[in-house]
């Protein structure tokens, strides 16, 4: 009221009072218990705690005395002030003081609302705080999960990376368990985010939520197609689930060997011959315009046959037939020579060891030349030959 | 005046007699001995080496025959051979018919229904089946040797490949018992004929290695992009090669060398021209036989035909040969 009438006198004196100042009404004066809920839920067999408010307006410094009534029978009720059980509070004047109204329901308390009042009370002013306490609505536990990016595309060698979040929707902290379900021969690691530790679960408190990420790794072997699987996360008494995507294209991989398997061949110098090679597509898409070429030594030559295979399917194979001419002075021995296919989108090359071996025509010489020594030997004896 | 009958009737006899009054004979035993002392000394020193060294190889029986220590003067077997063989040979060869006329039973042989084609024949035969037997013999005991010692047993392809080795040593020992045997049937002296004998095999070892090299430059042009990198010219090795393989021993070391190495670039002697033909070939691998028998056959060849045209021209001299009592 002094203060009014002081700031009011402040006001005419220097005549700058504003409209709003004229205009606003003297706030309340008095004794006051808030709350901000006044309808709590409390669960059985555990402590919720309450904050309260003992608001002084206008009044001058006194103690109050608390006290709670209507509590249930079997319950326990406590007024914490500063962490510590109080029965009285002094709030300054236009100040406050925080309490805590420490409730703890029996376990095996019927579900319902119960009505508690909460008084102050000091010599001058005295205040209530009507307030319920239910029990039995608790909120169920809840997950919830949402994938980013839910269509992935990629080949048969990549892999899917799903980022997704997962909140706990409930008045609880949860361990959450995670798995998909995938086809045979997938496999998948759960990661943060943002981090490389694989998880198996994770904690995330009541009302949070947590990034997470899910590599899934196909089989390599597997045909184009589109795969779903089913990312699950679980906790107590919760559940969710959705479905993934992966959209795998096809890719050719291409081998290239010998007949039976074996890398090398045998050439006679200066002559052509024939080095059969498989090439084949053991990958999950055709492999188009697929080309043969190869590096023989200097002065050597190879031609294939066909030179160029229009389209080889998954799982085919074809016989490409190479032609190497050896230089017609090569020496004896073991040479290296590559062989390469390469279509649009894969190529491989294998080394292949050619045995030269020399014409067996000088040896014929030799053995003529002999022929002809032994045929003069024979010669002399003709002519030479005597009694 | 022209014979009847084949002109081998009694060559069986003369080849009899003569090949064991060369076994029994004390010069053989001595040469055998000399043989038989120098080849196991040879071979036990590149034993006590090759036990000693880890290097796994291969052909490592066929080491025995090729092995030499760098800073050794203790020649490989091979080397060895290559200057006993025709020590043997001209002494089983060189007093073979001039040693008939001396004795004076030259008219008393040919007094039996024996041609004289079948005497040399039988005379050669004998001499080149007693070198066989001594070689053989030899061959037996490197093997068995390096069999007890190293505790290895050879290989297949290893004991094909030694054999071949062996033949090739029986050719070279055939080649210098028909020129020891030319000269016995050109000289009547036994000294004479010992002499030019071991002169011309003296020349060839000794003085021939010495002359190729100063005569190549002379008919060879020099290629001068060869020269920079240290090679000799493709037409240089061509003479150098075909100059030195005018001595046998010569086309021995490489038909050997072809036969017991596998491995054909340790023998080669790299030219400029082989760059060429060499480029993406697969080092240290070693040739089939009949590859390394391809490569060897032109050495073999010489060899066997010098032996029969050696002895071609022994037999006409020795057919226009008077013989009197």
């Amino acid at each position: 009221m002094r203060t009014a009438i002081l700031s009011l006198l402040f006001a005419v004196v220097l005549g700058i009072s504003g409209p709003a100042a004229m205009a606003a009404e003297p706030p309340p004066k008095g004794l006051w218990l808030t709350t901000d809920f006044p309808s709590a839920t409390v669960r059985p067999g555990e402590i919720t705690t309450i904050r309260l408010k003992l608001q002084n307006a206008g009044l001058p410094p006194e103690v109050a005395a608390l006290s709670v009534s209507g509590v249930p029978e079997g319950w326990k009720v406590d007024l914490l002030g500063g962490g510590q059980p109080v029965t009285s509070a002094m709030p300054g004047s236009n100040e406050s003081v925080t309490l805590s109204l420490r409730v703890e329901a029996p376990a095996k308390s019927q579900s319902g609302r119960y009505p508690i009042v909460v008084q102050a009370k000091t010599a001058s002013a005295s205040t209530e705080l009507p307030m319920t306490l239910s029990v039995g609505t608790d909120l169920p536990a809840k997950l919830s999960l949402k994938v980013k990016l839910p269509e992935l595309r990629g080949n048969p060698k990549s892999s899917f990376d799903y980022q997704f979040t997962v909140s706990n929707e409930s008045g609880k902290d949860l361990i959450v368990r995670f798995g998909v379900d995938t086809q045979k021969g997938f496999t998948s690691t759960f990661t943060e985010a943002y981090g490389s530790n694989e998880l198996s679960s994770i904690p995330i408190e009541a009302g949070q939520s947590k990034d997470l990420k899910v590599s899934i790794k196909p089989p390599r072997d597997i045909a184009a197609g589109s795969y779903p699987a089913r990312l699950r996360v679980e906790a107590e008494g919760a559940s969710d689930q959705t479905q993934v995507v992966m959209l795998i294209q096809g890719q050719p991989t291409l081998r290239l060997t010998g007949k039976d398997g074996r890398l090398s061949g045998e050439a006679e110098a200066g002559k052509p011959s024939p080095l059969t090679l498989i090439v084949s597509n053991e990958g999950t898409a055709a492999a188009e315009e697929v080309e043969v070429s190869g590096t023989v030594p200097q002065n050597w030559k190879v031609d294939f046959t066909p030179k160029t295979i229009d389209r080889l399917g998954p799982g085919e194979r074809k016989e490409v037939v190479a032609t190497i001419t050896p230089f017609n002075k090569a020496l004896a021995g073991d040479y290296q020579s590559t062989m390469r296919v390469s279509a649009k989108g894969d190529s491989v090359s294998s080394d292949f060891r050619i045995t030269l071996t020399t014409s067996t025509l000088w040896g014929i010489v030799g053995v003529g030349i002999i022929a002809v020594a032994l045929l003069v030997l024979v010669g002399a004896v003709a002519r030479f030959g005597r009694r | 005046m022209r014979r009847e009958g084949s002109p081998f009737t009694g060559l069986g006899a003369v080849f009899l007699k003569e090949y064991a009054d060369h076994l029994g004979s004390a010069r053989m035993r001595v040469l055998e001995w000399l043989v038989v002392l120098s080849g196991i000394g040879v071979v036990a020193v590149a034993i006590i080496t090759l036990r000693e060294t880890v290097t796994r190889d291969q052909f490592l029986f066929l080491n025995l025959f090729l092995y030499q220590r760098e800073d050794s003067a203790v020649p490989s077997l091979l080397s060895l051979l290559s200057i006993l063989i025709p020590l043997v040979a001209i002494g089983l060869g060189f007093d073979a018919v001039n040693s008939e006329f001396n004795r004076r039973t030259m008219s008393r042989i040919l007094a039996q229904p024996i041609y004289r084609d079948a005497l040399l024949l039988g005379k050669f035969l004998a001499g080149l089946c007693t070198l066989g037997t001594g070689l053989t013999a030899l061959w037996l005991l490197v093997v068995g040797t390096g069999l007890l010692t190293m505790g290895v047993p050879p290989s297949g392809e290893e004991v094909a490949r030694s054999l071949a080795f062996l033949l090739v040593a029986i050719a070279f020992a055939g080649v210098w018992l028909a020129i020891a045997m030319l000269f016995s049937v050109i000289f009547r002296s036994a000294a004479t004929s010992a002499l030019c004998a071991l002169g011309l095999w003296l020349f060839l070892t000794l003085v021939w290695p010495i002359l190729v090299p100063v005569l190549v430059p002379m008919v060879a042009t020099p290629d001068p992009l060869a020269a920079r990198f240290g090679l000799l010219s493709d037409s240089q090795v061509e003479w150098y090669l075909g100059l030195s393989r005018v001595s046998p021993a010569s086309l021995f070391a490489d038909a050997s060398l072809a036969v017991l190495q596998p491995d054909p670039n340790m023998t080669r002697i790299p030219t400029l021209g082989m760059l060429g033909q060499l480029q993406g070939m697969v080092r240290g691998a070693a040739l089939p036989l009949n590859q390394s028998l391809l490569l060897a056959w032109p050495q073999i060849t010489a060899l066997i035909a010098a032996v029969i045209v050696v002895f071609a021209i022994t037999y006409v001299i020795f057919q226009r040969q008077e013989v009197r009592a």
